[in-house]
């Protein structure tokens, strides 16, 4: 049929798509791109690599990429160690609770960054609940832990962030395995463990992967939680605020930029690599 | 129950106990008497509700973030509904690209988005402006429209388009008597989406920050570095109504579950 669609109705079409086209293309590709072409562009006005080869040789800049890189790691790997039993007990456990785990989950999706930031402050201030549960309720500590500017907590917040949309990937997931295929595992003698690791687990990697690249891009550029929270770490979103607030070295901040940008492209190929395989 | 449910029960509540204590607790202490931050609170008041609007940066920046995020939703949606309706009923390779492409706003970090987008429109001559925020702001909540708009009108048959058409309809009509009709909880939800999204921004809005162009959130921010005070809790807690009572007006219009297909 759509060979026989005149040139002016596919014309008409096309206008449809135009002004987001058009759109995105001057708001949002024109700035990321003029962003990287000024880390290239020497003071002169030429061409130059000369801040990628400092970036790159100079210590503490390449031990800040591979902080970036580590941190979103470790809060991508703990939210998905945690998001999978609780994405298993929502889909075969549950049962009429799963409405409720589902609004839990959503919920916290609804608050501010700074609402939670504000929590967490609460709750592990010095004379907070934590201590004082640790101290005086359950005595296991003779004085107050120092929690607050700690790599530990910072993590968790971050985990806290990003882990519902780990069990969401994960639960939406599993809910397609064929229960069919343990019972079988199950039938034919493997232990329920065995069977887990061996059928279902392999099943449900997508959904891990998924999850995953999900976690590891929105941790990559996270950095509102740790300039509140502190932690110590020195990461490219923190370093740009950082630039952009105080030392005011713009061409700098466009270049670490640019190498947060080109990790997160190398997220969004993963990506597309992965849905495509679904989908085949 | 056998040892290996209990254990996988425990830990399904102690996960949700870490997921609602940070803000069950902002909650609490925002109706705290105290006029200090910090749980458990001494007594019930609702003074520092009060103090949200005795401080005026407060009542401007939520002024600013609420017409924000109302004009760069009906923004987004003006762009990009028209664009889903074509996307989804395409199902060419290069179809799918554009699809790609117009989605990838929200896998870029939000603090280059807006590190960038700085430089770039005050080049343009927009500088600090309510536009220039409602510029990028519709740039990150676009792709939230197109999302929940693509699935629900892919999810539809097209045979009802087709039957008014047969019948006489326009195309006009069509589209005001059929189309719109049915992708209308995709339009909710995207909208919902885009709303929340553009009300709570900081990575962003952070960047645009001026006396006409604070947003609550920036506010915020600055505040907290300054005080540690309940009022910041009081607001909070505000927020977070706004965002559930929308939830529920829309999951009351169109249900939550029509919605949930389109995420």
């Amino acid at each position: 049929m759509s060979d026989s669609v005149p040139m002016n109705a596919k014309l008409r079409q096309a206008m449809l798509l135009a002004p987001a086209l058009i759109f995105l293309a001057v708001f949002f590709v024109m700035p990321l791109f003029d962003n990287s072409m000024r880390s290239f562009m020497s003071e002169d006005g030429g061409f130059t690599l000369s801040r990628y080869t400092s970036f790159l040789t100079d210590r503490f800049y390449l031990g800040v990429i591979v902080e970036t890189v580590v941190l979103a790691a470790a809060v991508t790997v703990i939210s998905v160690v945690i998001a999978y039993p609780v994405a298993y007990v929502l889909v075969r456990k549950a049962g009429r609770l799963s409405g409720v785990f589902i609004f839990l989950l959503i919920a916290p999706l609804l608050t501010s960054i700074i609402m939670r930031t504000f929590g967490w402050q609460v709750l592990f201030a010095r004379r907070g609940l934590v201590n004082q549960w640790l101290v005086t309720d359950l005595g296991i500590l003779d004085v107050p832990l120092r929690w607050l500017n700690t790599p530990g907590l910072a993590i968790a917040a971050l985990v806290h962030v990003l882990v519902p949309f780990a069990v969401l990937s994960i639960a939406s997931v599993l809910q397609g395995v064929d229960r069919r295929l343990e019972e079988g595992a199950l039938m034919l003698g493997a232990s329920k463990l065995r069977t887990f690791f061996e059928v279902t687990l392999p099943l449900t990697m997508d959904g891990i992967g998924t999850g995953a690249i999900l976690v590891f891009m929105i941790a990559n550029g996270s950095f509102v939680t740790l300039v509140l929270l502190g932690g110590g770490f020195q990461t490219l979103p923190l370093l740009i605020y950082q630039q952009f607030n105080t030392t005011r070295d713009f061409a700098l901040a466009s270049t670490m930029s640019t190498i947060l940008l080109a990790i997160a492209l190398v997220c969004l190929w993963l990506q597309l690599r992965l849905v495509r395989r679904q989908g085949a | 129950m056998k040892l290996s449910d209990v254990i996988l029960w425990i830990f399904t509540i102690a996960f949700f106990i870490f997921m609602i204590l940070p803000i069950a607790v902002v909650v609490v202490i925002s109706f705290t008497s105290a006029g200090y931050a910090a749980f458990p609170i001494p007594g019930w008041s609702m003074q520092w509700f009060a103090r949200i609007f005795e401080y005026q940066p407060f009542i401007d920046s939520l002024w600013v973030s609420l017409k924000l995020a109302v004009v760069a939703t009906v923004a987004s949606c003006l762009l990009g509904i028209p664009a889903a309706l074509y996307l989804s009923r395409s199902r060419s390779g290069w179809a799918t690209a554009i699809t790609t492409f117009l989605l990838s706003p929200l896998s870029m970090p939000m603090i280059v988005i807006g590190f960038a987008s700085l430089f770039f429109l005050s080049w343009l001559g927009f500088g600090i402006s309510f536009l220039a925020l409602t510029i990028v702001h519709t740039v990150i909540c676009l792709p939230y429209v197109i999302r929940t708009v693509t699935a629900v009108y892919r999810s539809m048959s097209p045979a009802y388009e087709e039957a008014a058409m047969i019948l006489g309809a326009s195309r006009f009509t069509t589209f005001r008597e059929v189309t719109l009709p049915l992708i209308r909880p995709g339009i909710a939800a995207g909208c919902l989406f885009s709303f929340l999204t553009s009300f709570d921004n900081l990575p962003v809005s952070y960047f645009f920050g001026s006396a006409q162009t604070n947003t609550l959130p920036v506010v915020m921010l600055a505040y907290m570095e300054h005080q540690f005070d309940p009022s910041i809790a009081a607001l909070s807690t505000l927020q977070l109504l706004l965002a559930v009572v929308a939830l529920l007006i829309a999951d009351r219009l169109y249900g939550i579950e029509k919605m949930t297909i389109a995420t």
